[in-house]
């Protein structure tokens, strides 16, 4: 595999077969002989580790600037209130106070305060886990873990992405949460390619369609694998040529499928089949970027 | 007024699905009004046939961006930035990236010649309107916003008007996949949270997490199996999981895409179809049955919700 490829998985509707399609197709690049880094960046629902046993190598948790008010400096002025974009800052009995599930950590109240009473502490909101994969030679796994309670899983995505991007493989898979909200943003952004999975049913479909527009919007090389293929009646190649993102996989709807991914086990294994349809995907994202930045 | 929120922690365990259901199912004996809560993706609507749409727009943060004329590229503002929202755009001057940008505003504090500049954005709709069972509230979120937590609490909103207008006696709400803000948006306050899950070793992970952020909330659980019949092992570890969380399984639901049929059916032609066409549909009915008794418990009263 000729230079560095991030190639990133995700799906406007849950539960398409992200994480499926995510493992296997990491499994099967390092059977090629590829170095592979998968990245499970679904903070809140992290499941890559439950599909391979990774040795863990290093464990760090993740923290981020939250503004804190030193009660006996403050005025009570209102100006960090009157900063704050997002309603963190309020005034009360005197003195300014923050709410930290509302704080970004931008750090524009501590710029704006004259009397120094604003400063900032680390407060931790999840933990980032890598290590190399038992048995599978070439393979490794970072996970992001978004803390129970805590809502910055935009940060803890940032953190899986820096931390995969000092990683030495030639394939990084990007394993991105559902959705199409900051987070989804935050997982996928600055991919070299974009793989949306779905299943042909009217609620894939119609998740596929936003999951196509944000990809536009962030100029990804986008590429679309239907997932359950005979499950449901609507037409998504169809679709897909409409927005002219092509369709380069299926997988089918199979019960046995289903079966070896409800125990925790790499489909691809014992299905040939499987293994056919997405060992070569890597390969096709990485010509479609190229073609993509060629045609420029 | 009773609610009961629909959330999994893993997506594609069928929240949808059973929402719409049970939401069929109440609408046979009482007032009921839905909310779709994952303004992410929202799927709620095209089960239950909405008509009447009205919605309003949502308001964003500000929208940052750089004129050019003014800026004379000393990267004060990349310096303030937390976000790495802004680069250099190729002729010397510098451009904010709006996927990046978190709208604090920290570059225009910074910049000393007043070369940011702002405008109101939108990220998104909320919406409401009439479907098959009763009013239905529900939103968009625009691709990339980051508000999805603050919307889902504005289409709570619409929901709770909607319902009161319509009398409504229960209020079901679909929640989003994930434990983050949107989920504690969609959950929190409801009278019980119906966790669905599925037999496979991530529903079991997720399951997990969703419990204790419920634990958190203090909200009451209980869990409907869905799929239930795709794996011995993975159903069986849903049911230890119950048991030892102390947690009611008010059902389990086996894989049937006749299921999804008869969802179908109901969106068509409303409350003709029976649910006796399929044993998923059976299920589901006594699903309901007792998740109303145990609405009419929780109301503490002797006004019984349901039947």
């Amino acid at each position: 595999m000729p230079g560095r490829m991030v190639m990133a998985i995700a799906s406007g509707k849950g539960g398409t077969g992200k994480t499926l399609v995510a493992t296997n197709v990491a499994v099967l690049a390092a059977a090629q002989g590829y170095r592979v880094l998968l990245a499970d960046c679904d903070v809140e629902a992290p499941n890559d580790h439950l599909f391979l046993d990774r040795t863990v190598e290093s464990a760090s948790p993740v923290e981020v600037p939250v503004a804190e008010v030193d009660a006996s400096a403050c005025t009570s002025c209102g100006r960090c209130r009157d900063a704050c974009a997002y309603g963190a800052v309020r005034l009360l009995g005197g003195s300014a106070i923050v709410f930290e599930e509302l704080c970004h950590g931008c750090g524009l109240c501590t710029d704006v305060c004259d009397e120094g009473a604003m400063h900032e502490s680390l407060r931790r909101v999840g933990e980032v886990v890598s290590g190399p994969v038992r048995d599978r030679p070439g393979l490794s796994l970072i996970t992001g873990t978004l803390g129970v309670g805590q809502v910055k899983s935009p940060a803890l995505i940032r953190a899986v992405r820096a931390a995969a991007s000092t990683f030495d493989a030639d394939l990084v898979v990007l394993d991105a949460p559902p959705g199409v909200a900051c987070s989804a943003v935050a997982a996928v952004r600055g991919a070299d390619a974009l793989l949306l999975v779905t299943e042909p049913t009217e609620f894939g479909l119609h998740d596929l369609e936003l999951s196509v527009t944000l990809g536009h919007d962030l100029a990804l090389t986008m590429a679309v694998l239907v997932n359950r293929d005979g499950m449901g009646g609507v037409d998504v190649a169809r679709a897909c040529e409409g927005w002219s993102v092509p369709v380069v996989g299926r997988l089918p709807f199979d019960r046995r499928i289903a079966e070896v991914y409800a125990h925790g086990g790499i489909v691809a294994d014992g299905m040939p089949e499987v293994a056919r349809a997405l060992s070569s995907l890597p390969d096709v994202m990485r010509g479609l970027a190229a073609r993509r930045r060629g045609g420029r | 007024m009773k609610t009961v929120a629909f959330a999994s922690g893993k997506g594609g365990t069928g929240k949808t699905t059973m929402t719409a259901l049970f939401a069929h199912l109440a609408a046979r004996e009482l007032r009921v009004a839905v909310a779709d809560a994952d303004v992410e993706a929202s799927n709620l609507p095209l089960a239950l046939h909405v008509e009447n749409i009205a919605c309003e727009s949502f308001a964003g943060g500000l929208k940052y961006t750089i004129r050019p004329e003014a800026c004379a590229s000393c990267s004060l503002c990349v310096a303030a930035c937390r976000f790495d929202a802004i680069e250099r755009d190729g002729w010397g001057s510098y451009r904010v990236d709006r996927f990046a940008c978190e709208g604090c505003g920290a570059c225009a504090f910074a910049c000393p010649h007043g070369a940011v500049a702002t405008e109101p954005s939108t990220a998104g709709e909320a919406c409401s309107g009439d479907g098959t069972v009763g009013p239905v509230a529900f939103g968009q979120l625009g691709p990339g916003q980051d508000l999805s937590g603050k919307l889902v609490t504005e289409v709570r909103r619409l929901a709770a008007d909607a319902a009161s207008r319509h009398a409504a006696d229960v209020l079901l709400i679909d929640g989003p996949p994930g434990i983050g803000c949107p989920l504690i948006a969609a959950v929190s306050s409801v009278d019980i949270l119906v966790a669905v899950t599925e037999p496979t070793v991530s529903g079991a992970h997720d399951l997990e997490r969703l419990l204790a952020i419920a634990g958190r909330l203090k909200v009451p659980v209980r869990v409907v199996l869905n799929k239930s019949d795709l794996s011995d092992d993975g159903a069986e570890r849903i049911r230890m999981l119950c048991i030892s969380h102390g947690l009611p399984l008010l059902a389990e639901v086996p894989f049937e895409p006749a299921l999804a049929a008869l969802l179908a059916g109901l969106a068509e032609s409303g409350t003709d179809v029976s649910f006796e066409q399929t044993s998923a549909g059976v299920v589901v009915a006594a699903a309901w049955r007792a998740l109303a008794g145990e609405l009419t418990r929780a109301n503490g009263d002797d006004a019984p919700i349901a039947g």
